[in-house]
């Protein structure tokens, strides 16, 4: 599968990355997004299977990000993982089509705990 | 004065996921407070909330202090680590903390872009904000801290 990694912080897509190998799902293709803007462009070009993304980013945010790709008809496999926790954005993020929400700082056990159904 | 809305007690439990995750995971070099406010810093990262609670989280430390945090978070050796991977993770540092904080205020805020200055704590002025509370401590003989600034005009007003 592939994975889009966004997040503005190049140290915290490593993290990210990192997690994911530790929790046992470091043989994907992964691909990396740096601003909300690069996240839009490379779920159209890059096709990914699922999209891991911060919250806080420059250009656009994340729900932007997952809002405008709903709204072009993009149905891919969409997430969170920002240090933001409040319910609201929870909602938010459920309502527009969030398949998960991840809290930063995380571990592999929950990286584990939420891509085991859905990576495999 | 009644209790700050963010306390030292909240600041050091978000500190301790902060370090059990990405700086100390295996127990060994925890953040150990002191409560030194006036502990010196040399660098620091800062985000502001707005919306319904007004003011800034500031985390500050000294050089080796950031370096080092870079480099667990890289999984790197110290000298390995570049000025540009300091900055970062000076800035993720305060956005993880403030986002954990975000939680405990009000419904309706929002959190800014972090931003990093390669300087003390104390050449960073919050006008019309003043200090509710804040964690000083020594990490691995580092200094360390992070403060909360509440806007003094809303708290006037409240």
């Amino acid at each position: 599968m592939k994975i889009l990694i966004a997040d503005d912080s190049r140290v915290m897509r490593q993290i990210v990355t990192r997690t994911l190998r530790q929790a046992g799902f470091g043989d994907h293709d992964l691909v990396e997004a740096a601003d909300g803007k690069q996240a839009v462009d490379m779920a159209v070009a890059e096709k990914p299977d699922l999209v891991i993304s911060d919250w806080n980013m420059p250009e656009m945010t994340g729900i932007e990000v997952l809002q405008q790709l709903r709204a072009a008809g993009n149905n891919v496999k969409f997430g969170f993982v920002t240090s933001e926790c409040t319910a609201e954005m929870q909602q938010a993020a459920e309502a527009a089509g969030s398949a998960f929400f991840i809290v930063k700082p995380f571990t592999a056990e929950r990286f584990d705990e939420v891509f085991s159904p859905i990576l495999g | 004065m009644s209790e700050p809305v963010v306390t030292e007690g909240d600041l050091a439990e978000m500190a301790e996921q902060v370090w059990v995750s990405y700086l100390d995971p295996e127990g060994v070099n925890p953040l150990v407070p002191h409560g030194d406010v006036k502990q010196l810093s040399e660098v620091h990262s800062t985000v502001s909330i707005t919306g319904s609670w007004h003011g800034h989280l500031v985390y500050a430390s000294s050089q080796n202090a950031a370096r080092k945090a870079a480099a667990a978070f890289l999984a790197m050796e110290p000298d390995e680590v570049a000025q540009e991977d300091i900055s970062d993770v000076l800035g993720e540092l305060a956005n993880i903390v403030g986002g954990n904080v975000k939680a405990m205020l009000p419904a309706g805020c929002f959190l800014s872009l972090p931003t990093v200055v390669l300087a003390p704590d104390t050449a960073s002025y919050y006008p019309a904000a003043e200090r509710i509370s804040g964690l000083y401590g020594v990490w691995d003989g580092e200094p360390v801290s992070i403060s909360m600034w509440q806007s003094v005009k809303q708290e006037a007003s409240a």
